[in-house]
């Protein structure tokens, strides 16, 4: 017995480190679809150039793939970070402009780019054979402490961010992206510089997503082209966002550790049925989950947490929700 | 509405804790696959073999005492993130004394890197074919009865430069075990002398791949070598190759064994222009023969890819927790090469009683699989031997040369 909860505590520690660096992920989308309107499906591109970023400059040398460089952990973090505002910078130059949808398009196109050439540039990044023993943070400590270690690193991590994007968000800048989501000709005619501040919130989120994967690069000490998939990397980050609340930073954390639970604890449950249901029931689970999203979704349609408006003036007029 | 959901989540969470506290007389192996994703369509057979093994020694006197050999399965999804999601609930939730899986390369090394080698469990693959997985500082956990594709890279090489190929095209799917086992094919190829025309990879599940085989077929080579899964491009390769003219003659490895192949394809279009090459486990050898005949009695296909390597992982867990003498996760590596290695009594697939009495009785056995004879070097690894399979006259896969 003792055995088994000891068990499930180290379960749920796995089962937060993902929430968290799912938690990651969601508030750099939280930046730029919560804050600033821009829908950007290519969520998965950024987590990948991430995770490979670190991967590389972390590893220890191999002829499979570029590397050798050694680098600490923390390095690995800020070079992914780096390298997604970076290339999120260019993207941002050539498609920010475009409006809502078509901007959705772009973005999901550029992210399937990034994973072919990630899987075909077999020189640097070992093609769709992945690039194996990343070093993870606190590894060498026994266990639980290996496991607690990651946690505590990636909550820190979630953390700081919360605190930061918090900040942001009530601070005039915060105000400003609002501004540009609701009434785009209006903070024009306010005289702000709106391409500018698209292009830095979709940088500033691409960051948030590269450290994300980089996270998840780490914590699984493997990265393959087949871990930035469409469906958990882009949609999954998505569908938290959306059920936590979006332009609520406080409902990206929650949404993200809220999805991951459900997504994951329903295995435990499909894997009770009987062995001749095992491959059935694995697709049971994606049901069960599905049922899950529509509870929520229809009883707190603007997701669990909404946002919280800021007021300027007492008699500032009502707004309608976002959408 | 509030109360029946508290109800339904207090109901599953109860139903959860109930399961999870392994029952007396139950001994858990994780079964891990990647029951959804890219391979799903190859891996409803491979989980029906490993479940068959687990039927023969229920049926055959269950494990240690009488008790029940219990596969639990996880969902690996062939993506390393969701692998390790998996892996912590084999591991952790299940307490399972071993993993068999995860299929794919990729899952298996996520797998095995961020849960099993940390918290001791062995794994053990069925499918993991990448050279990688033999690297790993695994504290000797994890072993693997399929072969690395280096050694089936080469021996495929040096098999098409025996039939008389000298200039050859490459086309793989994009997945870690195509893409692989091409690099190692057209290198091993080359150093043969062979001239490699044209080496592209192509992503699965395209309508149509003309426009790729036509810039193949420009350099005319003596034949196409398809590095694919057959249900996701396979297939279609073979039938736009020959609907086209731009190929007539094929080798391939054991991800186009299927016989759906042949029936999609026609046994004349391909009797005596198609080579597949397989670990040979052994069309015809006695542990092969048994396998075969219970895995086709329960309506499943033998020569499915992978298939026998599965059964033979699930049959080498329990055999390896009996040989240990109790579900205790820090005995199964040793008992694992012991059971495995010659020398000893040896046991074929299915033969669950006479194992369990010649372990009893104190002897060494040795589990010759269907899928090979199967004897774990240092990392964990089997070596194999290949044979070439062609179309026969029976319309069925069967070995030529």
């Amino acid at each position: 017995m003792e055995q088994q909860l000891y068990g499930i505590f180290l379960y749920g520690v796995f089962l937060l480190t993902m929430g968290g660096i799912y938690a990651v992920l969601t508030l750099g989308l939280n930046i730029q679809w919560g804050f600033t309107g821009l829908f950007n499906a290519g969520v998965a591109g950024f987590f990948a150039i991430g995770a490979y970023t670190t991967a590389i400059v972390t590893s220890a040398a191999s002829e499979r793939h570029l590397g050798g460089y050694g680098l600490p952990v923390a390095a690995g973090l800020v070079a992914a970070m780096v390298a997604s505002a970076v290339i999120a910078w260019g993207v941002g130059r050539i498609c920010i402009r475009l409006r809502a949808d078509y901007l959705a398009i772009a973005t999901l196109g550029i992210a399937e780019i990034f994973r072919l050439v990630l899987k075909n540039e077999v020189w640097a990044t070992n093609g769709p054979r992945g690039i194996s023993l990343i070093p993870k943070p606190f590894e060498h400590l026994p266990e639980p402490w290996n496991q607690v270690g990651m946690l505590l690193l990636v909550f820190a991590v979630v953390a700081v961010l919360y605190v930061l994007l918090e900040r942001a968000r009530r601070s005039p800048w915060g105000r400003v992206m609002a501004a540009i989501r609701e009434n785009e000709a209006a903070a024009r005619a306010a005289g702000k510089d709106v391409e500018r501040l698209r292009i830095e919130a979709f940088v500033l989120g691409a960051a948030l997503m590269g450290l994300g994967g980089a996270l998840m690069a780490h914590h699984i000490k493997f990265i393959e082209p087949n871990a930035a998939e469409p469906v958990s990397a882009t949609f999954l980050v998505w569908v938290m966002l959306v059920i936590g609340g979006a332009a609520n930073n406080r409902g990206a954390v929650f949404g993200a550790i809220l999805i991951w639970t459900i997504w994951s604890t329903a295995e435990i449950l499909s894997a009770r049925l009987p062995p001749e249901w095992a491959v059935k029931s694995a697709y049971l689970r994606i049901f069960l989950v599905g049922l899950a999203l529509q509870i929520i979704l229809q009883r707190f349609p603007g997701g669990i947490f909404r946002e919280r408006r800021f007021r300027t003036a007492p008699s500032s007029s009502t707004r309608e929700q976002p959408p | 509405m509030k109360k029946t959901m508290i109800a339904a989540a207090a109901a599953a969470a109860a139903l959860a804790l109930n399961g999870a506290v392994a029952t007396a007389g139950e001994v858990k192996v994780g079964s891990a696959a990647a029951v959804t994703g890219p391979i799903a369509e190859l891996v409803v057979a491979i989980v029906n073999a490993r479940n068959l093994a687990a039927t023969h020694v229920n049926e055959q006197g269950g494990l240690l005492g009488g008790d029940t050999y219990t596969l639990v399965p996880g969902d690996s999804q062939c993506d390393p993130k969701a692998a390790v999601d998996a892996g912590a609930k084999l591991v952790n939730v299940e307490q399972v004394v071993a993993i068999i899986g995860a299929n794919c390369s990729g899952a298996t090394n996520g797998m095995a890197q961020s849960v099993s080698i940390p918290a001791g469990v062995v794994m053990l693959s069925d499918t993991a074919t990448a050279p990688s997985i033999s690297e790993l500082d695994d504290n000797d956990l994890v072993f693997r009865v399929a072969t690395s594709d280096d050694l089936h890279g080469r021996t495929l090489a040096q098999r098409a430069w025996d039939h008389g190929y000298r200039k050859l095209a490459v086309t793989y799917a994009t997945d870690d075990y195509n893409s692989g086992f091409a690099e190692v094919f057209a290198a091993a190829f080359t150093a043969l002398g062979g001239t490699i025309t044209g080496n592209e990879a192509h992503e699965p599940n395209k309508a149509s791949y003309r426009a790729e085989l036509a810039t193949l077929a420009g350099a005319e080579p003596d034949g196409l070598v398809l590095f694919a899964y057959y249900g996701s491009s396979g297939i279609t390769i073979l039938r736009n190759s020959l609907e086209n003219a731009l190929f007539g003659k094929f080798l391939g490895a054991d991800g186009m064994m299927d016989n759906s192949v042949i029936e999609q394809i026609g046994a004349d279009n391909l009797r005596g222009n198609i080579m597949l090459s397989q670990p040979a486990s052994a069309t015809g050898s006695p542990p092969y023969e048994a396998f075969a005949a219970a895995f086709e009695a329960t309506g499943n296909a033998p020569d499915a890819p992978f298939v026998a390597h599965s059964y033979d992982v699930s049959f080498l867990a329990a055999l390896a927790i009996e040989k240990a003498g109790s579900a205790d996760r820090g005995a199964i590596s040793a008992a694992l090469r012991e059971v495995a290695n010659a020398p000893g009594t040896v046991i074929l697939p299915g033969e669950w009683a006479k194992a369990k009495a010649a372990i009893a009785a104190g002897e060494d056995i040795n589990y010759e699989g269907a899928s090979g004879p199967i004897e774990f070097d240092e990392k964990g690894d089997v070596t194999g031997t290949y044979t070439l399979n062609g179309v026969g006259d029976d319309g069925t896969w069967t070995p030529v040369m």
